[in-house]
Order: structure tokens, then sequence, then C-alpha cells
């Protein structure tokens, strides 16, 4: 319950539309009860008086009263609406916002789509709350306080029988629903899992087919569809008798209704328009009464909603910038790691203790095992985590102490995995530099061989890419990511496995590319072909966390180490090879 | 209309229920029909005129009729509903069934043509909107037409200018109705293209977080999200208000008809022409039997319309032909020697584009055959066809002698291995993943092949061992051991011909070094084609096959191809140059050292 004054602080800001909303509720909520009323002074009254004059001011009150509630309606309805959907943008925002502040880490633990469901679903559900169960509780509450008012003062003892049913009703109701949502919910389920079943093997058809396994597929699936169906029946049955039940129970208490009201009028304690209007009014109560009784869960639902909206808005991000945090507006690119430690969770640690000193313009090879910590190391210069120990400075500030977003413009990394945007390919490019002009698009392009590529496409430069454009090949992928990349014209270049993808043609091509690109650049470069970093000015091998070696190619090779024994190992049969071809020359 | 009447086709085989379903509608819609008139009955013996006559009053038989009329409605609903449901189920049940077996049934072509989602959304979504229109278009329209027809008889048959008067204002509900409901659409359907742009925007955005991130871009991506958002507001606001206007006036439309309903029938009773009780019948009758139904059946236009098209993508669906299927004289493939022959075959993927042109090759059981060449050269093609997952266009492919379209594809199947690049495994425990290979296999078997081919250590330090969840909600595995256990799961199936395409690619020298003595003993004694880039992998085979755009180029041993000098020797003098100079200098240095 927590959450619930703070939501209610969402609204501050439209306290008046708030207080609007309310008063044309308030007038409102009394129309419903006045039709049955003239319907009773018509009956009653008008016509056995055969007052024509009456009997036109009721046609005309009935008109007055329903253009009143139009008006006044269409104005709540709009302003509640607004609410809404002002509430649910503010949130949305505000959430956004902030998710684009918190590190990393945090993306590291969740998966795309839980985020997503909370930035979406659970936001729209606040919103329905707002616009829906809110009002229409309020709006419950004061319609069922008016019509009992009235019915009482009609005629008590008729009200008292009438009232009796509304216990029955809502009672049924409760016994029912307690079954049913359970059902639902794992209906729900049963559905997500189906979904995810199909996804799976439709995706991955090709496993299936090769270990000819359709007819088992096919039948597992009929066997998901059959337990649905089985449960849809189900809750079909509970619904359905929930529903006569509730059907049996008005039906009955509408004719006890009409049978006393009918033996009152006998003894003239009551008129018979008034037993209509009664009978009216009494069959505008169940519904309400349900709704207000059942107002809890849906307040449950939302609170829940709630938490998890908040949580993330609570989280804190785990890099900020301090508040003296100054910004780097032209670095050198020289590197420094003093005692470095590092670990994604506590006491689990993935970088001991690393010192590295990087000159302005050298290019850094970094080798090792997987799981070594290489791309942990290159994330900590881009501060995408925090150390735990130590410091990194990047010339002779203190990564911690500058604006992040000054370092970042200046760093640019390829990764393994090439994250390209559905939007075009100029755009794709552009990402990197949102100022670049054309020429140098181009240009970018041209270096990471893409250029003649992207030239053959109808649409050259402005190609959409993604589920509505074209497909990359993995190896093209790449090559864009370059591009991107090297439109920054950034003081350090990261190239995380950047060519591990292409084979060894356009290897060749983009390496110059790359060589190119990080001229006059300070580089870190991560590749498990050593053939592509033996060009390298000093190699580091990472094993374990630590660095077990720095040097250059020739220094490495020449000791006895990791680094020798992963050299001979890839070129173990290269070697045997040339002795081959040695012997036959 | 075509596919609507192999629709109707389709629904026939449930006429049983259909007829039911008909039969209950009528016994509820006749069941909600009285009440009004009941209350007419009661207003009449109860007016102050009639008590002082004192005219039978009734009121225990009307108490009973609301019951009885009560129950009859409730027990056929419940039955109507039973019915519904039932039909509705079944039949999304039986066609889910007939659209997924039938896409198992079609090659592998299709589905690298259409998109995983588009396919699931024709067994999930385009089968529920069939199921609208059947268990809710078609049954309202029913109930409606029927309650329809009999109240607007009643309302006639008791006084016809009365009744005239009330329906005054019925058109002008209609036309309000029907000028809106357009607007509406259009706006909900902007809403829904909004919310998917802004919902595949995110997506993207944060799934690529750490692209955002590296470039510096939060700002600019927090502003153009805000933007989006702000589109979204304006449009769902739009929408609100024109679904607020509509149903505010209709309520409006409706309050008219009912003054013009008491002030026209009150003057007819005041003149005697009219009981107080049709009066109210009327109220009653006009109020809750017209309106919704009307507008139900106008709704019925639309859901047809959006019928249409998933049946239309159905249809397409099922009427798709697998390219590959078995010929009804297919035999078995008795258990293979392993020989193969490629005898002239010739490929293509679109007519009068061939992909490979005249390959002839004979692999003898038990040799391994290395696929090298430039991407885009068929390497790919060629195993692809051998698994039969497309027909050759000329020539013929044989094992021991079958040509593959002779036998059936299960058999075929069953015998051929495949370790492909991009791994795939499910979303379930490793152990059920690696059965996936054999379906009988014994947990000995299942960690007989994990150790073979060495993930064993892997799996068992996991805290719940071959029990463990993958994907998901469980652990997540890197790529080298996802391709460890696609290893496990091939040689589970013990295959007589092994096919390895990249399975390698993604692993680090230490750990490729591991899983090479496994391959290397899950070679031993089967035919295997090894599609790698890297060379050292491939340096052992027994033949290698150089291929050239959908062309063999050069065949032989690594020690031949290299002496002729061809593609091959240069392509392994590219990746080696580097490797091959330094050789040369470490050995100088040392040869200077020791000299």
């Amino acid at each position: 319950m927590g959450h619930f004054p703070r939501l209610l602080g969402y609204l501050k800001p439209y306290k008046k539309r708030v207080m609007l909303a309310v008063t044309l509720l308030l007038c409102i909520t009394f129309t419903p009860i006045v039709l049955p009323k003239l319907i009773a002074y018509t009956v009653d009254t008008a016509l056995p008086r055969r007052d024509v004059h009456a009997l036109t001011a009721v046609f005309l009150a009935i008109i007055g009263l329903y253009a009143f509630r139009g008006v006044v309606s269409f104005w709540l309805n709009f302003t509640i609406g607004w609410l809404g959907q002002r509430v649910v943008f503010d949130l949305r925002f505000q959430s956004y916002r902030h998710l684009n502040r918190l590190s990393l880490a945090y993306y590291d633990s969740r998966q795309t789509g839980k985020i997503m469901a909370r930035l979406m679903g659970d936001i729209d559900f606040i919103q329905q709350m707002i616009s829906g169960g809110f009002v229409t509780f309020l709006a419950d509450m004061l319609s069922v306080a008016a019509i009992l008012a009235v019915l009482f003062s009609m005629q008590w003892r008729l009200a008292l029988v009438a009232v009796a049913g509304i216990p029955f009703y809502v009672i049924n109701f409760k016994l029912f629903i307690r079954h049913i949502r359970p059902l639902s919910m794992e209906l729900r389920e049963r559905w997500d899992a189906m979904l995810g079943v199909l996804q799976e093997k439709l995706a991955g058809i090709a496993v299936v087919k090769a270990f000819a396994r359709e007819e088992y597929e096919v039948e597992r699936f009929v066997h998901t569809v059959r337990e649905n169906f089985d449960i849809g029946m189900k809750q079909m049955r509970l619904n359905r008798k929930l529903g006569a039940n509730a059907q049996i129970i008005r039906a009955a208490f509408t004719g006890i209704v009409l049978w006393y009201g009918g033996a009152l009028i006998l003894r003239r304690q009551m008129q018979i328009g008034d037993l209509l209007a009664f009978n009216a009014l009494v069959n505008q109560l169940y519904d309400p009464a349900v709704r207000i009784v059942d107002f809890n869960v849906t307040v449950q639902w939302t609170i829940a909603a709630m938490d998890r909206v908040f949580e993330t808005l609570d989280t804190l991000p785990e890099i900020v910038d301090d508040s003296g945090a100054i910004p780097v507006r032209q670095m050198n690119g020289r590197v420094e790691f003093e005692h470095v430690t590092f670990g994604y969770e506590k006491g689990q640690p993935v970088l001991h203790d690393i010192n590295l000193k990087v000159e302005p313009g050298e290019v850094i090879a970094i080798v090792g095992p997987s799981g070594a910590g290489k791309t942990t190391l290159v994330n900590l210069i881009a501060r995408f985590y925090e150390p735990a120990q130590g410091r990194i400075l990047i010339d002779e500030y203190e990564l911690k102490k500058v604006r992040l977003e000054s370092i970042r413009r200046q760093i640019s990394i390829v990764s393994q995995e090439s994250l390209l945007f559905s939007v075009t390919l100029r755009e794709n490019i552009r990402y990197g530099f949102h100022d670049a002009s054309d020429l140098q698009v181009l240009q970018a392009a041209k270096h990471a061989d893409m250029h003649d590529f992207i030239m053959s496409l109808p649409y050259g430069y402005d190609t959409k890419i993604g589920e509505e454009g074209i497909k990359l090949s993995v190896g093209q992928k790449q090559r864009m990511s370059i591009a991107r990349a090297a439109i920054t014209d950034p003081r350090i270049l990261i190239l995380d496995d950047a060519t591990s993808a292409l084979d060894s043609k356009t290897e060749a091509n983009v390496q110059a590319a790359l060589e190119y690109l990080m001229r006059g650049r300070t580089s870190f470069v991560i590749a498990h072909r050593l053939s592509t970093i033996m060009n390298a000015d000093r190699i580091v091998v990472l094993d374990q966390g630590r660095i077990v070696e720095i040097g250059t190619h020739e220094e490495l090779v020449a000791a006895p180490g990791v680094y020798q024994t992963l050299y001979n190992e890839q070129f173990r049969s290269a070697q045997e090879q040339q002795g081959i071809q040695a012997l036959l020359a | 209309m075509r596919n609507f009447l192999r629709f109707l086709k389709e629904v026939r085989t449930y006429w049983r229920l259909l007829c039911i379903i008909a039969c209950l509608t009528l016994v509820t819609s006749a069941a909600s029909l009285p009440p009004p008139y009941l209350i007419k009955i009661l207003t009449d013996s109860l007016l102050p005129s009639a008590i002082q006559q004192h005219k039978p009053t009734h009121l225990p038989q009307i108490f009973l009729a609301y019951v009885l009329l009560a129950s009859l409605g409730a027990l056929a609903g419940y039955w109507l509903t039973y019915s519904i449901t039932l039909l509705g189920q079944r039949f999304k049940m039986d066609m889910r069934r007939k659209l997924y077996a039938h896409m198992q049934t079609l090659s592998l072509g299709f589905f690298e043509k259409s998109q995983t989602g588009k396919l699931m959304s024709n067994i999930t979504n385009d089968v529920a909107t069939l199921d609208q229109l059947i268990s809710g278009g078609f049954v309202n329209v029913l109930q409606d037409s029927v309650t329809l027809i009999a109240v607007l008889f009643l309302l006639f048959h008791l006084d016809w200018k009365l009744a005239l008067a009330a329906l005054s204002v019925y058109p002008v509900y209609v036309l309000n109705y029907l000028v809106f409901i357009g607007r509406i659409k259009n706006t909900s359907a902007d809403v829904r293209e909004q919310r998917e742009i802004i919902y595949g925007d995110l997506q993207e955005k944060l799934a690529g977080v750490q692209v955002v991130k590296s470039y510096a871009r939060e700002r600019s991506e927090v502003r153009a999200f805000s933007g989006e958002t702000r589109s979204l507001l304006s449009l769902n606001v739009r929408a609100n208000t024109l679904s607020t206007a509509l149903w505010t006036l209709a309520e409006f439309i409706g309050a008219i008809g009912t003054a013009i309903l008491l002030w026209y029938g009150g003057m007819q009773v005041m003149r005697g022409q009219e009981t107080v009780g049709t009066l109210m019948a009327f109220y009653g009758y006009i109020g809750g039997y017209l309106y919704q139904p009307t507008l139900r059946m106008i709704q019925l236009n639309d859901q047809i319309a959006r019928t249409n098209a998933a049946l239309w993508r159905i249809f397409l669906t099922l009427d798709t032909q697998p390219t590959v299927s078995d010929t009804p004289q297919a035999k078995p493939l008795p258990t293979i020697q392993g020989n193969v022959s490629y005898n002239d075959v010739w490929f293509e993927y679109q007519q009068g584009q061939p992909v490979i042109k005249g390959v002839n090759l004979k692999v003898k059981a038990g040799e391994m055959i290395a696929l090298v060449g430039p991407s885009g050269s068929g390497k790919t093609t060629m195993v692809n066809l051998l698994q039969r997952h497309y027909d050759v266009t000329e020539g013929s492919i044989c094992i021991d002698g079958h040509d593959l379209r002779a036998i059936t594809l299960s058999s075929l199947r069953r015998q051929v291995g495949v370790v492909i690049q991009e791994t795939m495994l499910f979303n379930t425990t490793i152990r059920e993943n690696l059965r996936y290979g054999r379906l009988d296999a014994t947990d000995e078997e299942i960690e007989e092949a994990a150790a073979i081919a060495n993930i064993a250590h892997v799996i068992q330090a996991m805290p719940r061992g071959y029990n463990t969840r993958l994907g998901e909600d469980g652990v997540k595995l890197s790529g080298g051991e996802k391709q460890r256990i696609a290893i496990a799961r091939a040689v589970l199936a013990n295959p007589r011909i092994l096919i390895l395409d990249e399975a390698t690619s993604a692993l680090d020298s230490e750990t490729e070094a591991l899983i090479q003595e496994a391959l290397d003993r899950l070679m031993a004694g089967r035919t295997s084609f090894v599609i790698a880039h890297r060379l050292s992998t491939i340096v052992k085979a027994d033949k290698i096959v150089v291929m050239e755009r959908g062309m063999i180029r050069e065949t032989g041993s690594h020690a031949e191809l290299l002496t002729q000098g061809g593609i091959y020797a240069e392509l392994y003098n590219q990746q080696f140059k580097a490797a091959l100079e330094a050789q040369h200098e470490a050995a100088a240095v040392q040869a200077a050292e020791a000299g």
C-alpha cells in the first residue's frame, strides 16, 4: 500500500483537473435515479389525472436531464481519459529516462522482455486503474448510497426485501471467482508456454528436421493444445455456473419484489408507478455491489504493477557523474590501470590487481583463453562498470572524476555481436556521430569496405535494415559497426573480436581498414586469431583475471609461457605442413 | 469469397454442434423476451382503476414466471455456452494441429523465407480470429436476429402507432454509430501502429543498450522516446474523446426516444386508446432489446473482413506444398555404410540462378571430406542437399547406391547427423536437449556422449547437473559450451554420415583443441563432411574439396593441393602468411643465438 500515495503524487501537478473530475462525478451520479422517478410520476400522477401539461413537463424533463447528463459525462470522461494518459506519459518518460541512466550491470541481470513489460504493460495497467477502476469505484459507491437512500425513503419494508437479494448475489460471485481466477492464470501461463515451444521449434526447425523429429513435435504440440482445451472448458463451465446462478437470484428477487410490492399496492400502501421505479432502481444495485466487493483485487493487481514500476525507478544507477565532474574536451588517449580489481558479483573478482600503462597511439592486443577477463578489461575503460578497487586514469584524469558522456564520445567500441538498429544504413553509420555529413558517412563506409555493397543496393545508403528491410550477413553487420565506429573519430578504439565472423578474404580487406582506423589512436584489440594481432605494439596476455605476460610478439613467442603455448597450438599443424612443403621443395 | 466457402466446408464437420447451438439459441432468446410483458400484466392489474374493479392480479403467477423463465434461460444458456465453447475450442485445436503438422512437413526453404513470428501468428492469432467469428459473431447474429424480429413483431402487434413513435429515433441512433465508428477505427489503428513503433524501438534500444551507452546517446534516445510517447498520448486522447462522444450521444438519442414514447404513449393512455401496462412494456423492450443487438449486427461486417484476411493467410500456409517429400514408392533406407556420390549435381534456389553447377564427387565410407571455399561458394548447399533439405535440380545424389529421392526422408535423416554453426538448443533441461539426438537413450548413454564431447565436467559442475534448465530462466552457456552440447547430441544420434558446418568456429583455441580430439573420435569410422574457415582444423581431411561459385575447382589431400599451387594454396598462404613469417624470424633468432 506504500506506493499508493506515491502514485497519487503523480496526479498532483494536475490537481485542478482532478478536482474538476470529482465535481463532475458528483453531478452525474444522481441522474440514473431521476428517470425511474419521472416514470413513476407519469404513471401515478400525470396519467390518472389526465394532465397533459404534466406529461409535457415529463417529456421536457427527460430531454433536459439527458442533455445535462450528456454534457457532464462527456466532460468527465474526457478529463479522466486525459488524466490517465497524461500520468502514463509521465511515468513512461520518467522510467525510460531512468533506464538510460542505469549502468550496464542492471541490464546484465535482466531480460529485455521483462523490462519492456514494465514499461508498457504495467504502466498501461496503472492507467486503466486510474481512468477505469478508481473512477468506477467512486461512482459505484456514490450511486449505491444514493439508490439505497431513495429506496428506503420510498418504502422501507420493500427496500429491505429487495436488498436481501444482494448478499446472495455477491456471495455467489465470490465463491466462483475464487476458482475461476487461478484457472485464468493457468490458462495464460499455458498459453505462454505454448507460444514459447512454438517459437523455439519453428526457429529451430533445422534441428527438428536434422533429427527427423517432425512427428514427435506435432504430437507434443497437440498435447499442449489439448491441455489448453481442457482448462478452457473447465473455466467456461465455472463461468457459466456463476452466470446462471446470478441470473436466477436476480429473477427470483425481482419476482419477490413485484409480488410483495403488488401486495402492498393492493393494501393501498404503495402505487404501481413507485413499484416500477423501485424495480428499476434495485436492478441498478447488483453490478455495482459486486464491483465494490471485488475492488480490492483490482487494487492488489495495481499495487503489484506499481511495485514493479517503482522498483525500476528506485534502482540507483551505479555509475553517475560526481557533482564536480569535469568534461574532458580533447583527450590524448593515455590509459592507465592502477591496481584495478573488479568483479560482477561480490567476492568473485574477474580481474585481479591489473596494472597497465598505455601511451597515446599504442596498439595493445589482449589475448587469453575465454573467461580470462578480456572483455571486462575493455569495458572498464569505457566505464560501463566501476572498479571495486584501484583506479583508471585517462590522460591525467581519474575516470571517476570526469563527465561520463565526454569520455564515451571519444571512445569507440566494435564488439563481437554487431548490434544495428532497424533504420537506414546511413542512420546506422551516423549513430556514432550525429552531425556527420553524407560525405563522412560515405568515407566511413569505404574504410569498412562496405561502400561497394551499399551502392549495389537499389536504395543505396537509404536502404532500411531489419524486419522491414534487407538482412545483412554477420560479416556485413560487423563491417557496418566498424563504419559506425570509424565515423566518430575516437581517441581510443576498442575492437572486441571485431573480425571473428569474417572469412579470411573479407578479413584481409577489413584488416586494412582497421589498421587505417587505428593509426594515431590508442587501440585495444581482442582477438582469437593470432594472425590478426601480431602487428600490435604490445600484447597483454590475460589468464584468470591477471596479466601474466606483456610484450611484443617476438618477445613473447621466444619465452616459454601462456602466449607461446597458445601460439604453438594454433600453428602446430601449419608448422608441420611447412616442414612437408620444405621437403617437397 | 472462395476462401469463405472453403472455410464453411471446414466448419461443416461440426454440423451437429451447430444444430444444437441453433436450437438452444432459440430457447434462450424466447426465455429472455417475456419479462417486459409480465410488467404490462402486472401494471394493468394494479392500476387504481383496476383495483377498484377488483380485477385479478396474478401476483404469485408472475413471481413463478420470473423464476421459471430465469431457470430455463440459465439452463439453456449454460448448455448454449458449453456448446459454443466446445465448438470454438475444437475448431481451434483441429485447425492448429492441422497447421502445425503441415508446417512440419514443409521443407527448410519455406522457413528460410518466412519469419518465425509470422508463422506463429498464423497458428495463434489467425486461428483465434476465425474462432471469434464462429463462436462470437455467428452465434450472436443468430441470437440477435431472433430477438430483433420477435421484439419488432410484438411491438407492432401491440400498437403499431406507438411502435412507430418509439422507433422514430432508431435510425438516428444507428447513423450516429456509423458516423463515429469509422473515425474510431482509424484512430485505434493509428494507436496500434504507434504502439508498435514504440515497442519495436524500445526492444531494439534496450537490447542494444551497450551501443547506446558506448556512443553516449542516452539523452537523444530519451528525447526521441519522449516525442513518440507524446504522439501516443495525443492519439489515445483522441480515441478516448471520439468514443466518449459516440456513447454520450447514443445515450442522449436513446433518452429522446424514451421521452417521445412516454409523451405520445401518455397521450394515448389519456385518450383511453392504450393501457399504462403496454406503455411500460414498450419502455422495457425499447431500452433493453433493440439497440445492442443492432450494433452487434453492424459489427459483424468488420469481423468478416478481419476473418477474410486471416483465412487467406491460413490457406496460404496450408496450400504450400513441401518441395521435398516422400514419393509413394519411397522405401526406408537400410543401415548404410556411408558411400556418398554426387553425380553431375545441379541445383538452383531460384530458377535460372544455379548455385551448384555440375558437381561430381565420390566419397568412400569412412572418409573425411573438408569443404573449403569463399563464402557463397556453395559449401552449405552441398551438405543441405545431402540431407535432402532440397532436391537436386539435375543429376543425383546417392548413398550406398540409393538415390536420395527414392528413400524416405526420416530414414535418411536418422543416419545423417549435423552440427551447425548457429547452435540451436531448446529451453529445457540439458538431459532433454541431449536426448533429442535419440529419444530412447538411457541416462548412461547420455553421460557417455557428454564425455565424448568434452562437456561432461561442465555439466557436472552445475548445481543441478543434467537437470539444469537452459535458456530464459536457466543458465546461460558460452558459445563453446553450446557447441559441445550440440556435438554430444549428434554423438547420441550415432549417425553413419556426419556433417560439421563451422562446428568449432565459436571456440577459442584451447577449447577447440579439447574438442577436436572428441570430433576425431566421433568421425572415426564415419563418413564426414567438414566445413570450416580455419585451415588448421581441416588439414587432416582425407580429401579437401575446394569450391568456388558452385563448382569444384580442386580435390585432393592437403599436401597435394599445396604443391598444385592453386586456390587452396593461396587461401592457405593468406591465412598463415604472417604466422609463417614470424616463424621464420623466430627460427632465425634461435639459429643466431645457437650460432
